[in-house]
């Protein structure tokens, strides 16, 4: 027991080369625990004549039957009792319906062990102080979207002089002050501390248009970063040219490209893609991705298109071991200027149509309404 | 952008166009009246014109590779031929004329008259493109005041039809109000709903309950929600035939529109003849798809996304549909043995249920508030008995198979005249 630990605690997070053997066993441990304490994922697992004793080699990781993210937003399903959740993260919905993934402490505390990692990887870890605008949420007792926790988490990296919210709690609502979030902005730049932006890169991209658009340009200290983040969904839609973005930065807040640090996580799969220096999110120690044919849902080799299957034994209080996402992407093997040599995975898109105008645009409504009043 | 009094706005004074608005419409209703050949006469024009290519540039911006379509869906809605037919079908000839009359038991003598309702308010889904403009068409012919909320989807055709229209016809420059209100505006879009007479909505259960919320006490509701078609099989007239053409019908539309086949009735109890029923289409359906298949790689990962979590739903005693699947190259059918109309995967992807004639009525009663095409195909003898048992059971359009969407001129709109639905009649005690 305890190959979570091990697995979590190797020194360096992007070694997915060395780490098979122990993420094999982390898995196995984690599918038989939530084999034996979920009904749910052993009906699943039943169905789909799949035992955790099937898990023999490393090959066998893709045999696991994964769990979409879909079967999460109808299914609040959980391997502990909940006064051994810690916390229940729910993931930033689109449709209306939310998945509700609880975690315990230990589950949280490997977690935070990779943040930590990978954070000072990235240089984001430090004892300096910074200044911190959060270009999101502020968080506040009916909000609890993995997103707004995850960027407040961000600010206990460096020790914070200040937080601004882009996004205020107002009446019942969230109200935008982006006027607040440039003054801030102008405030700081003579503050001699490191200021970090955090938030959606639309949000982001927004305030140095209106800051462009005013020919208003500062100069923030040279420890200041730029870190994007947002749920998968935020990470493609609503995306902006890179190279334009870069470009906004440098011209309007004097921040570096090598600055701008965008990552992304799900509550359904909570291990943090952080992107290196050359902006390619590679695959950390402490997680799996699977490429699976769009029809049949076979693994598929590297550089193929397909649906994205990501696997983490993080998690106890949620079978969360392998999950399915309803994103595109796309798997570069190695090879990656930044000397990281762990593949890097590339999202491309989301299952469906885009903007489909016909009748189907409520057909699934319809069907969820006819379910519903059965 | 905004669209009033024949001039464009900027969305921001949405809100100062709002403050002015209920004096202006009242200022319209008090003084003006749109004649029916007025609008005719301008739609025609502007059809022809759109026929002619003038606005082909134009066009091309909006509607990327569906410009053929649009073209000629738009010329041939704004005909005059087909406005002044559907005028006469919906609302007779003499809608125009009061008429006087005699009643027995009471006062002497009484006028009728047809008058528009006033002002409507139209709330349109991104549904089709274009769809938003033939809705205020219609108010328009009926002279009502018409105010707008553009679909989010909305791709600037229908603020440029509305220019180009009063550009011809500076008259329906007071009936038409535009706005490009996002759909979370509830405060704006409730004062729009009180200034209204009718409230008209096009899109899904969502949308239509949103709207009913925020609809005061007495204004007219006139919803035009999403539907669900499908075929219904009691032998043939001419399988192969039949067969290919419910299979074609089924991959050309992806099933996307109201009147799509999404679940195909067989007229049995028997589970044995279902299993033979797919068996036999999952051919006719595996060449249809060939001929025309999904390209998009998005639509089939969902589509293989969604099976999947059916089968892990039904692996835990919570789905709906634990049914067996015939999966064909680029489709499928699902086998069920339930009997409810339902929604399919889509994009050639169609349920098989079975439904006896007896249990017809019942089944389809649960799912009244959706039905609106079915296609029928059974032996030549059985056709007006089963047809008579389809309409009973709510169903508003009984097509042949292979045409289930098909529409034509003058056609009702899930059981309505929509004309009709826009005027109110007036009595006038006569002396």
């Amino acid at each position: 027991m305890g190959y979570r630990k091990k697995l979590f605690g190797v020194q360096d997070p992007f070694d997915t080369e060395h780490t098979g053997e122990i993420f094999l066993k982390a898995v196995r441990e984690n599918c038989r625990f939530h084999y034996h304490h979920c009904p749910e994922y052993k009906k699943l697992l039943d169905h789909m004549k799949f035992s955790p004793d099937d898990l023999k080699t490393y090959e066998d990781i893709a045999k696991i039957p994964p769990i979409p993210t879909l079967f999460f937003k109808s299914h609040k399903i959980y391997s502990m009792p909940k006064n051994r959740i810690f916390l229940t993260a729910t993931s930033s919905g689109t449709s209306g319906k939310y998945s509700e993934i609880g975690f315990e402490l230990g589950g949280l505390l490997n977690g935070l062990n990779m943040l930590l990692k990978i954070f000072k990887w990235r240089g984001i870890t430090t004892l300096r102080p910074s200044h911190y605008i959060i270009l999101g949420y502020r968080p506040h007792k009916g909000n609890k979207t993995a997103v707004t926790k995850t960027a407040l988490g961000y600010t206990f990296f460096s020790p914070a002089l200040s937080r601004t919210f882009a996004l205020k709690f107002k009446d019942g609502r969230y109200t935008p002050d982006l006027e607040g979030i440039i003054s801030a902005i102008k405030k700081y730049e003579r503050s001699g501390f490191g200021v970090r932006l955090i938030g959606f890169p639309s949000y982001t991209y927004f305030v140095m248009r209106l800051m462009d658009e005013r020919g208003l340009c500062v100069k923030l200290p040279k420890r200041s970063k730029i870190m994007l983040g947002g749920g998968w969904k935020q990470f493609y839609k609503e995306r902006v040219e890179k190279e334009e973005f870069y470009a906004l930065a440098k011209k309007t807040l004097g921040i570096d490209e090598e600055n701008i640090v965008e990552s992304f996580g799900a509550a359904e799969h909570p291990i943090l893609y952080c992107d290196c220096k050359k902006h390619h999110f590679h695959i950390p120690a402490y997680s799996r991705v699977i490429i699976r044919d769009v029809d049949t849902l076979q693994p598929l080799p590297a550089g193929s298109v397909g649906l994205v299957n990501l696997i983490t034994p993080m998690v106890k209080a949620t079978p969360i071991l392998s999950v399915m996402t309803d994103d595109l992407g796309v798997i570069h093997d190695g090879g990656c200027d930044c000397g990281i040599r762990s593949p890097y995975l590339e999202i491309i898109g989301r299952v469906g149509v885009k903007d489909i105008k016909t009748c189907a645009a409520g057909a699934a409504e319809i069907l969820s309404e006819l379910e519903g009043s059965k | 952008m905004i669209l009033s009094e024949g001039k464009m706005f900027h969305s921001s004074k949405q809100n100062d166009i709002l403050d002015r608005l209920e004096e202006r419409i009242n200022c319209t209703l008090a003084s003006e009246s749109l004649d029916v050949e007025t609008v005719i006469a301008a739609a025609d024009q502007l059809g022809q014109r759109i026929a002619s290519g003038e606005f082909d540039d134009r066009i091309k911006e909006f509607s990327g590779e569906n410009f053929g379509e649009y073209v000629k869906t738009a010329a041939m809605f704004m005909k005059r031929e087909n406005l002044e037919y559907r005028v006469a079908a919906e609302l007779g000839t003499d809608f125009k004329t009061c008429a006087e009359i005699t009643p027995p038991y009471g006062i002497g003598r009484a006028e009728i008259r047809y008058m528009p309702m006033g002002t409507l308010f139209h709330i349109a889904a991104g549904n089709a493109d274009g769809l938003p403009a033939f809705s205020v068409l219609e108010g328009l012919l009926t002279g009502n005041v018409n105010l707008l909320k553009l679909p989010e989807a909305d791709n600037g055709l229908s603020i440029e039809i509305f220019r180009q229209l009063i550009d011809i016809e500076p008259a329906l420059k007071n009936f038409i109000y535009v706005f490009d209100t996002p759909s979370s505006d509830i405060e704006a879009m409730r004062r729009m709903a009180e200034m209204s007479d009718g409230i008209e909505v096009w899109g899904g259960d969502t949308a239509v309950r949103a709207v009913r919320s925020l609809a005061p006490v007495g204004a007219k509701i006139i919803e035009w929600g999403h539907k669900l078609g499908f075929a219904y099989i009691s032998g043939y007239e001419d399988k192969e035939a039949e067969l290919s053409a419910l299979a074609g019908h089924i991959i050309s539309t992806r099933q996307l529109l109201c009147s799509s086949c999404q679940t195909i009735f067989i007229n049995t109890d028997n589970m044995e003849e279902l299993e033979r029923f797919c068996t036999e289409f999952l051919p006719y359906l595996e060449k249809a798809a060939a001929a025309d298949p999904v390209t998009e790689i998005g639509v089939f990962a969902e589509i293989t996304l969604r099976k999947y979590n059916s089968v892990l739903e039904n692996a835990i005693g919570a789905g709906t549909t634990d049914g067996r699947i015939y999966q064909g190259k680029g489709c499928s059918l699902t086998m069920l043995a339930d009997r409810d109309l339902e929604l399919s995967y889509m994009y050639g992807n169609c349920l098989v249920k079975a439904l006896p004639e007896r249990e017809m009525i019942s089944s389809l009663r649960s799912s009244k508030g959706y039905l609106q095409t079915a296609g029928l195909i059974c032996e030549r003898e059985s056709r007006s008995r089963l047809t008579e048992l389809l309409l009973r059971s709510g169903v508003n359009r009984v097509m042949r198979a292979g045409t289930m969407s098909a529409s034509f001129c003058g056609e009702a709109h899930d059981g309505e005249y929509p004309l009709r639905r826009y005027l109110r009649v007036a009595n006038i005690e006569m002396q």
